[in-house]
């Protein structure tokens, strides 16, 4: 699953990492308003390009170039329904829905690989959302990797019975999978169940206000780069409205017939 | 604690998992509950922290006072507070993605103050000489670490009795002396009483003031390891290579003053055994 | 050709960084009983995944029954290589106890009245027969652990590999996987435990390979390996209780003969000392 690689978080030390996951996150959103923003394939490709600038910044070049290397596929699945349907300007209308779903992957691939699935959770609990869907946010990462290990291992045991997943037409393959899904799912809610119960023995629902040690603080940094990047995104939101962008913005690239 | 004539039943099921159980146990006991799978120990591990009645549903009967409280009366998040269960997988009881966190977990969960989370936490930490993991995330834990990171996230909670259910099932058998070793010095540093469910009893044996056997819902044997395991009530569990050794040669006529638990301690009673009969021989 | 399974200068890794096996050398012979044994995270669960193709080697051949794994698919040698999961929740794919035994053998292709024929020889022996037609989930955990014995042994291979099948087990319980082996014994079978229960292993094994930090660090009889208390160390194991006795007993003078395995050979020993 090399697409995932550019969402999992891996540790380092850069200005990236070390950066509140609040302010992070609306870096993300921040670039999410823009693609969405411009429709011109000038200006989602300086945002794209810019995404990498951050990529760098974050020390993640590696990560993010096997996610992109994953998305291919998507991004050529856009591209050709968009060629294909669209009359009028198709290549440029085509291109720039492709570079706008490589902005967002890319801008969001930021946030996840320079964020601890824990500093995640925090984030949830210091933005007001109620406590137990943020713990069942947290509580699904923190076993995702549990999950994967279980679905290997009875993989591993079905192989081990002379079964063989990939033999046979699509309806056949798809009913292999029934093999795997059942004891993995029988599994896994024995699994929570579980779980719930630690939860119990460890005084889950005691109380609903909860003063943790724990809650994110911004620091000056941290608020310095919210507002850079508010402020930014505002001007170039704005800027487009007045009519203030430079015309090469504008340009097209020339339609083929 | 005390229990007196306590009977559950699970709902859906026929036999009685707990039948007619009486027992007290006071601060300072490090007790071994053991007997064949099915024998009803879990049961009463989730009855003294209240799971039985409160999450699973059945018939409970009887007398049941914990730490002061009526398990019947009580619900589950009061006596976590005074009770701390552990359970045999570790990747079901660590819920966070960070070490630290995890051992505040049940400290925020029963309203302390940020401060006093704080101070427990590190406390805690130290204590189990696990500060160097505080950062890590489950999956970068070994078995015993895990284990041990479980034990931490319970006793921060600074409960009187302390239950584990099977801890070491899955860990290699140092870690697992680790961990019963472990509790061992919290028995005797901090007081509490700590009920260990195991069927390990060469490892473990040594370590308890008590063992309990259960067998079909009730307990069939209760007292000092040593004669506990001579009793022959005790076939049904693995009684340890050690006693039984010892037992044989009680038959052939050679008795050891004390039955020992350990190799060293029969290899001690040996020894002196031979004195004795070597200062007898020579007089 | 006497080698069950031949392993030469075995390396693996699973993310190409780290190296889980180094350089493993070893063989189990044909109708033997070896143990496997080291801490978790020696490797033992990475090698056995080797001997029916789940794993392929880095660098290095495993040979089953004189086959070059790299070159057969898992289906061809789980035919003669059964393998038993620790955990038998990860390995119930029948609606019924039933289709649970008769699985392997229909994904194998066996003739119906052979698979008939087999699955009921398998039931009777782990005697699971009277459930026969309920649904595996309803099982106690020592009879699922039976059932995924029997869901293998049904098939009859060659040589059965059982993953820690002492874990979490009562006395009973393990004293039944004793059985079991011993049954396979007599079947001529080649039965390989990955296990770190010292005391099992003392009672029902031949031979004992141990491990530690990916490499095989000693290999021999029982009698030997078990008995070598240094060497059980490196391996970080606990020594079985009375070769630990027997070893005391020598240092101290008492004994001569260290290499004490049974209760009873101990007593022996003990009364003649006595006399």
């Amino acid at each position: 699953m090399s697409l995932l690689e550019g969402f999992r978080f891996r540790r380092k030390r850069t200005p990236l990492h070390s950066l509140d996951p609040r302010v992070k996150f609306m870096i993300a959103i921040d670039y999410t308003i823009l693609s969405l923003w411009f429709i011109e394939v000038i200006p989602l490709f300086m945002i794209l390009l810019s995404t990498l600038v951050l990529v760098i910044i974050a020390k993640s070049l590696g990560e993010w170039k096997r996610t992109m290397k994953g998305i291919l596929p998507f991004l050529l699945l856009i591209f050709g329904i968009n060629f294909i349907s669209i009359g009028e300007d198709r290549l440029n209308y085509s291109l720039s829905m492709t570079l706008r779903f490589a902005s967002l992957t890319s801008a969001f691939s930021v946030f996840f690989l320079t964020t601890t699935p824990d500093e995640l959770a925090l984030a949830m609990e210091s933005s007001g959302i109620p406590r137990d869907y943020s713990l069942m946010f947290t509580m699904a990462l923190r076993f995702v990797p549990t999950l994967s290990r279980d679905l290997q291992i009875i993989m591993d045991a079905l192989k081990s019975r002379g079964f063989e997943l990939e033999k046979g037409n699509v309806v056949a393959r798809l009913r292999n999978y029934a093999y795997i899904l059942v004891p993995l799912i029988i599994y896994e809610i024995r699994r929570s169940l579980m779980i719930a119960e630690a939860l119990e023995a460890r005084g889950y629902g005691a109380t609903r206000k909860v003063d943790s040690p724990y809650k994110l603080a911004m620091r000056r940094k941290d608020y310095t780069v919210l507002t850079l990047s508010t402020t930014m995104t505002i001007l170039i939101l704005t800027s487009k409205i007045v009519g203030a962008l430079p015309p090469w913005i504008y340009l097209k690239l020339p339609e083929p017939l | 604690m005390e229990l007196e004539a306590l009977s559950f039943k699970y709902s859906g099921e026929e036999r009685l998992a707990l039948n007619n159980v009486s027992l007290r146990a006071k601060a300072g006991e490090y007790i071994l509950l053991t007997g064949p799978s099915g024998c009803g120990k879990s049961t009463l591990a989730r009855v003294l922290i209240g799971l039985i009645p409160h999450f699973y549903s059945g018939e409970l009967n009887g007398k049941a006072i914990v730490a002061g409280y009526d398990i019947m009366r009580t619900p589950t998040y009061v006596l976590a507070k005074h009770v701390g269960l552990v359970f045999q997988d570790p990747e079901n009881q660590l819920f966070l993605s960070n070490v630290e966190r995890e051992i505040a977990f049940g400290l925020e969960n029963i309203g302390l103050s940020a401060r006093e989370i704080g101070r427990r936490v590190m406390k805690t930490m130290k204590e189990l000489n696990i500060y160097h993991l505080k950062d890590k995330a489950p999956y970068e834990l070994s078995g015993g670490q895990q284990q041990k990171v479980a034990i931490a996230s319970v006793l921060a909670m600074e409960p009187e009795i302390l239950i584990l259910d099977e801890p070491t099932a899955n860990l290699d058998p140092r870690s697992a002396d680790e961990i019963l070793g472990l509790i061992h010095s919290l028995v005797r540093e901090k007081g509490i009483l700590a009920i260990l469910i195991e069927h390990r009893l060469e490892l473990a044996a040594k370590y308890v003031s008590r063992i309990i056997i259960m067998n079909e819902g009730s307990i069939i044997a209760d007292g000092d390891p040593r004669n506990v395991l001579l009793n022959p009530k005790a076939n049904i569990i693995g009684v340890p290579n050690v006693v039984t050794l010892s037992r044989r040669m009680c038959e052939t006529g050679i008795k050891l003053n004390k039955i020992p638990l350990t190799p060293h301690e029969f290899v001690s009673a040996v020894r002196s055994l031979v004195k004795n009969y070597e200062r007898s021989y020579r007089s | 050709m006497r080698e069950a399974i031949e392993v030469k200068d075995l390396y693996f890794s699973y993310n190409g960084e780290k190296f889980v096996l180094r350089g493993i050398n070893m063989s189990v012979r044909k109708g033997e009983v070896v143990a496997i044994m080291g801490e978790n995270g020696a490797g033992k669960t990475t090698l056995i995944k080797h001997f029916n193709g789940l794993l392929k080697p880095l660098k290095g051949y495993v040979r089953v029954l004189g086959k070059d794994t790299k070159e057969e698919s898992v289906a061809t040698l789980s035919r003669y290589v059964g393998m038993v999961f620790q955990n038998p929740d990860h390995q119930l794919f029948g609606e019924t106890v039933e289709k649970e035994v008769e699985f392997a053998l229909r994904n194998l292709g066996f003739e119906d009245d052979v698979v008939k024929r087999r699955v009921k020889w398998a039931l009777k022996l782990m005697e699971l027969d009277e459930y026969r037609d309920r649904s595996p989930y309803t099982l106690s955990v020592g009879e699922k652990k039976r059932l995924t014995i029997a869901s293998v042994l049904a098939y009859d291979p060659e040589i059965i590999v059982m993953d820690e099948p002492t874990a979490g087990q009562d006395a009973l319980q393990k004293e039944k996987i004793a059985e079991i082996g011993k049954l396979l014994k007599h079947r001529k079978k080649t039965v390989i435990i990955v296990t770190h229960d010292v005391e099992f292993v003392a009672r029902r094994v031949d031979r004992v390979i141990l491990m530690a930090d990916g490499q095989v660090i000693a290999e021999g009889d029982k009698r030997d390996v078990l008995t070598d208390l240094e060497l059980l160390d490196k391996a970080r194991l606990i020594p079985p209780q009375i070769p630990h006795i027997a070893w005391l007993l020598n240092k101290e003078g008492l004994i001569d003969n260290y290499k004490v395995i049974h209760v009873d050979e101990l007593v022996r020993i003990l009364v003649n000392l006595m006399k």
